[in-house]
């Protein structure tokens, strides 16, 4: 087993703990918002960079993902 | 031990293969224009949104949060078994990969039921329109994707087998869009209306 993928498995378990003990906290709407799109964001990342092995591929593919999950979480924020 | 290189630098070979990453982006795409259009009517109708979203079971959310997280680690391990040529190995991790995605199905069939015997369907309201379409259609590809890993874990696992690594990154690819969808989903879905 690579540390590398045991290392991201615990960050996104971690992530994800975060994500779900903040959605209950007593913040003001919009910084939780944030702070939820940030964390799946980071996640969604993640996995795609290491469990996925994009981290390897040519940056056309890591830069398109990139882009592609970025202009969909700034949509749903200014939307929201 | 003999590991397979491929040249993932090119542009035609990222890992999981052009088409396969010509099929993620666009079920993300799709996907998440479908996202937009929910959160476009969820500004629209704040106070329906929000009391729906509380009707949705945000610990079974994160389990199967967990659950896919985990099944697509036990993925990225069978992938790497396979190219360090440990079959036995990564035919393990396979089954572990498709029991993580059984116990997602598993708990996503509770919470369905659950929904449907407190009367909750399609046309409730707007937002349980997009939670039925959108849980549905990713609960599909979850299917799917079981099917594909059976598939790939018998041929990988027969004697004189002539499953490649790029069949296995292809499915292991199909697999990881499952948690890429599940991870723009849940947040949007069960947390912030």
């Amino acid at each position: 087993m690579k540390k590398s993928l045991v290392f991201t498995y615990g960050l996104l378990i971690v992530l994800t703990l975060v994500t779900a003990l903040i959605s209950n906290a007593d913040l003001f709407s919009d910084d939780i918002i944030l702070l939820i799109l940030f964390f799946s964001s980071i996640k969604f990342l993640l996995v795609a960079f290491q469990f996925m092995e994009l981290k390897k591929a040519n940056p056309f593919w890591k830069y398109s993902l990139s882009l592609v999950l970025g202009v969909l979480v700034l949509v749903i924020f200014l939307m929201k | 031990m003999e590991i397979l290189k491929i040249n993932y630098k090119n542009i035609y070979y990222p890992p999981g293969g052009i088409l396969m990453w010509i099929i993620i982006f666009l079920e993300l795409i799709t996907f998440g224009m479908a996202m937009v259009a929910l959160v476009f009517y969820g500004s629209e109708q704040t106070e329906l949104f929000h009391q729906s979203r509380l009707q949705l079971n945000t610990t079974f959310g994160a389990i199967n949060t967990v659950f896919l997280l985990s099944s697509g680690f036990f993925m990225a391990n069978a992938v790497q078994q396979f190219k360090e040529k440990n079959i036995q190995k990564s035919s393990f991790y396979f089954k572990l990969t498709m029991l993580g995605g059984i116990l997602f199905l598993i708990l996503k069939s509770l919470e369905y039921y659950h929904k449907i015997e407190s009367g909750i369907s399609l046309d409730t309201n707007m937002f349980f329109t997009f939670y039925w379409l959108l849980t549905g259609f990713h609960l599909i590809h979850v299917i799917i994707g079981l099917v594909i890993l059976i598939w790939t874990n018998c041929g990988m696992t027969k004697q004189n087998s002539d499953t490649q690594i790029e069949d296995v990154e292809a499915c292991a690819a199909f697999w990881h869009m499952c948690d890429l969808i599940w991870l723009l989903l849940f947040p949007i879905l069960y947390l912030i209306f």
